[in-house]
């Protein structure tokens, strides 16, 4: 890669690839037989997912070059690029230098002011929607994980940074990744077409075992401990329904295509408290940052464990939504049910006109890069923000009407409701750490 | 009450006479009092409480010929008002835990109302049908797989010796429900393929603790919140809705339930250790989804209802139906809560006595069901349940009012021990 090239003539040069690319059958294929069309890679977020994302990018196109990282934490900026430089199979394509390595808590602005195409968003969701309205702004194309926000401000944030990006060309895709996978895109475009009938009822579950809870490392400040351990505030996750169910609860708002009209959910935490390793690990927490552990239960974060919701579609149709983490039956997947079949989702379709898939199966979690490198060298951008948000905000409702015990419909999220859980950058910067109290089930509707 | 107007005495005793007959002619053994010359139903009440209260009176109200006879509580507070409502004798007042007893055991009693808690019915109903009366009896009337198989047995006994048994799971007796549900078992919706229901509500009454009071004495006045008592509220109010879906689907029982819930709000301990909230799938034949929720949460939405879905329409199962079969309900409304003694006592008076045991006994199984499976998280199926489960809740045949018991600890997942579950060797993940 030409290291002259500036942003603008490496995309013009993507663009014009692209051109050629177009007709041919694979993009993937034409541009690593071409060997050129860099683009250039900027990843925030350094976790788990985050690295993981950034395989994934690697993997989708060899014309990506990796050359800003960004994360709260600096060490994990340094293991993060340390790491991937020493990897065999990218060599050569690890271009960071110490100059292009961001930290704290405004280092997504920092990364949007770099000279990369694309930027990998793999945070805690809390921050999403200030991340992408930088980087929009900035002219940078976005691949962004699930979920995209954890209230309902950081959703109409995101909204207008998509609108943002139709405007000024640049794509947005998502880490939902079922929506990248051949056999799902097939099989939707079936249920779309009708062969299930008109739907009338569906479900999606995830209902897991647990997850890590971090302790707090010398040197963080408890807001640092927090950003660590970031699953289990619901200012940080959006709480597990936002976190993780979103990828189901995506899917059958594919189903439909669009959000429910309305929800209702019971749900609580009956469980974390009593976790008996998690309870350690939030007394250790709470000696550090308080030299006693009476007040071990604010440490021990404030999500819930179990929301069982039903989302009432346009058409009536009244869809079960199960996610949770205990001890118990493990669930993920979804079901949509038609007047005249069923489907898993997935590969099925039973009924009048079963069907099962049977092309290619593609990796979605790397498909989705490709999806998205491809619309970028074709110029014809992808931009998911809106559906994400939407997908987001249908957690986000669910998760209101549980914490509340109140009816939610669509039109008051997007209209009346003023939630908004994330604090200031100038708080963030400041360092304040937030709690809330756990929700009761019958919280005051915001 | 129309009845009560227009039935004679002459009708009467000819109706009674034909019950009789018929009665006879099948064989059944246990007597009936009225047969032996008397056209009046004697009831006796178990529990007097507010619904004990309410069913002597519905019941008196329902058909002409109806006399509170007896009476019987756990205790003599309780007894006060049916006894001056209805003019009882004093020596036809029981208190006490086996009050119930003393109830059946007299001869010229011949219906008794069972309207104690829950935790109490599968006991009581054995009795009643074993002394040989009719029975009506309050929902549920279970609260553990243990209780559920002694009220199928007895129901099944019921039947052998002719006797009648109507639960209060009024619904099935209330003209829209009843219309709207004919035409749904016609099939004007198609084949079910989803269905909802909810007992969404505030909170209820709560007993607190007094100085005085043993432990069994305040769990027995405050038995809503404990779950050998009321089966949890998932039990005590909602097996009325879960109730409504078995019916649409033919009274077939859900093949696995999936229940989560907790206890959020409520969480003081006047208010025992049962939940404040329940969410459980239950998957009917054919891989048929529903969903089931229950709340009892100050200040939240309410919402009690059902809604069945088939692949042509749906309906509230009240008095409405969508699709290609649209449909009203325009008839006459009745109060249910008497109709289903209007039913009992003429299916007694027909000589074909109503026998709703086993399917309220199926109905409460369900919610049962649902609790276990929030209580523990496991998803199971019902084949399990019924054959595997050995939660056995019943009161002990000695208990006292004077014993000690301490109250349950609040279930967590992972804690809490669903009986016979390890057994199958299937502990869960996580």
């Amino acid at each position: 890669m030409a290291s002259s090239d500036n942003d603008k003539s490496t995309l013009r040069k993507n663009a014009a690839t692209a051109g050629v690319v177009a007709a041919a059958a694979s993009i993937g294929q034409m541009a690593h037989a071409q060997g050129s069309g860099k683009i250039k890679v900027g990843l925030l977020g350094c976790g788990g997912r985050g690295n993981g994302a950034l395989e994934q990018c690697l993997q989708a196109d060899p014309g990506i070059e990796v050359i800003a990282m960004a994360d709260l934490f600096e060490g994990k900026v340094r293991r993060t690029r340390d790491n991937f430089m020493k990897k065999e199979q990218y060599q050569g394509r690890i271009k960071i230098d110490d100059d292009h390595l961001y930290w704290g808590y405004d280092c997504y602005e920092k990364l949007a002011r770099c000279e990369a195409d694309l930027l990998l968003m793999a945070t805690a969701p809390a921050f999403r929607g200030r991340q992408m309205m930088a980087a929009i702004k900035a002219g940078k194309h976005i691949f962004t994980e699930k979920p995209v926000a954890t209230d309902v401000a950081g959703c109409k944030e995101v909204m207008a940074a998509s609108k943002l990006a139709k405007e000024k060309g640049l794509a947005i895709v998502c880490g939902t990744q079922r929506r990248h996978e051949f056999s799902r895109m097939e099989l939707m475009k079936r249920i779309h077409d009708g062969a299930i009938g008109e739907l009338v009822g569906g479900q999606c579950y995830w209902y897991g075992g647990g997850i890590w809870f971090r302790g707090a490392s010398d040197g963080m400040s408890e807001l640092d401990w927090q950003c660590e351990n970031w699953y289990h505030f619901t200012w940080l996750s959006g709480d597990q329904i936002c976190e993780q169910h979103i990828h189901n609860i995506d899917v059958l708002n594919w189903c439909f295509n669009g959000p429910p009209a309305r929800f209702m959910a019971v749900g609580g935490r009956q469980w974390r408290d009593a976790n008996q390793d998690q309870v350690r690990i939030a007394k250790e927490v709470c000696r550090k940052f308080t030299g006693g552990e009476d007040n071990w239960q604010k440490y021990s974060g404030d999500i819930w464990d179990h929301i069982y919701a039903e989302f009432e579609y346009p058409n009536g149709a009244r869809c079960l939504s199960f996610s949770g983490h205990s001890p118990g039956t493990g669930r993920n997947g979804e079901k949509i049910v038609g007047t005249k079949g069923t489907s898993d989702c997935n590969h099925n379709i039973t009924g009048q006109n079963a069907w099962t898939y049977q092309g290619e199966n593609v990796d979605g979690m790397l498909r989705e890069h490709i999806d998205l490198i491809q619309s970028i060298r074709s110029g014809n951008v992808l931009n998911e923000g809106q559906r994400i948000a939407e997908s987001t905000l249908t957690a986000i409702g669910a998760r209101i009407a549980a914490f509340t015990g109140q009816e939610v419909t669509w039109d008051w999220l997007m209209n009346e409701s003023k939630q908004s859980l994330v604090p200031s950058q100038a708080d963030l910067m400041a360092g304040k750490p937030l709690y809330h109290a756990v929700a009761t089930g019958c919280d005051p509707l915001v | 009450m129309t009845h009560k107007q227009k039935l004679t005495r002459r009708e009467l005793l000819r109706s009674s006479a034909v019950a009789a007959g018929t009665l006879v002619l099948t064989g059944a053994p246990g007597p009936l009092a009225y047969a032996q010359g008397s056209d009046t139903i004697r009831v006796g009440v178990v529990g007097c409480g507010g619904r004990g209260s309410g069913a002597a009176h519905n019941c008196v109200e329902s058909s002409a010929g109806v006399q509170i006879v007896a009476l019987a509580d756990t205790f003599a507070d309780r007894i006060e008002k049916l006894k001056g409502d209805f003019k009882v004798p004093e020596d036809r007042c029981f208190v006490g835990l086996d009050a119930y007893k003393k109830v059946m055991a007299l001869d010229d009693v011949n219906l008794v109302i069972l309207a104690t808690p829950p935790g109490f019915r599968p006991v009581q109903l054995a009795e009643a049908i074993r002394q040989g009366k009719h029975v009506f009896m309050e929902k549920p009337v279970a609260v553990c797989p243990a209780g559920i198989k002694m009220v199928i047995e007895a129901s099944e006994l019921a039947e052998q010796k002719g006797l009648g048994i109507v639960a209060g799971t009024q619904r099935r007796h209330q003209n829209e429900y009843v219309e709207t549900m004919k035409r749904v078992l016609d099939g004007a919706i198609g084949e079910i393929v989803s269905a909802q229901c909810y007992w969404n509500m505030g909170g209820l009454w709560c007993h607190k603790r007094q100085a005085n009071e043993s432990d069994i004495e305040w769990q027995i006045r405050n038995w809503l919140y404990f779950t050998w008592l009321s089966g949890d509220h998932i039990c005590e109010q909602h097996v009325h809705n879960i109730d409504v879906v078995n019916w649409a689907f033919g009274d077939v029982l859900p093949e696995t339930a999936h229940g989560i819930g907790g206890r959020q709000f409520r969480t003081g301990e006047e208010y025992g250790h049962i939940f404040d909230h329940f969410g459980v799938e239950f998957t009917y034949p054919n891989d048929v989804r529903t969903i089931s929720t229950c709340r009892q949460i100050e200040g939240t939405a309410g919402n009690v209802s059902e809604r069945v879905v088939g692949t042509k329409g749906w309906t509230d199962c009240y008095s409405r139906i969508e699709g290609e079969n649209r449909w009203r309900y325009r008839g006459p409304r009745s109060d249910a809560y008497v109709q289903e003694h209007t039913d009992l006592i003429k299916s007694i008076r027909d000589g074909k006595p109503l026998n709703e045991g086993k399917r309220i006994a199926n109905s409460t199984l369900c919610a049962i069901m649902g609790r276990e499976s929030a209580y523990s998280r496991q998803q199971f199926k019902t084949s399990w349940f019924t054959s595997r489960c050995t939660l056995d809740l019943l009161p002990a045949a000695d208990l006292k009012l004077s014993d000690s018991r301490p109250v349950p600890a609040v279930a967590v997942p992972g804690q809490y021990e669903l009986p016979g579950w390890t057994q199958q060797g299937r502990r869960n993940r996580g």
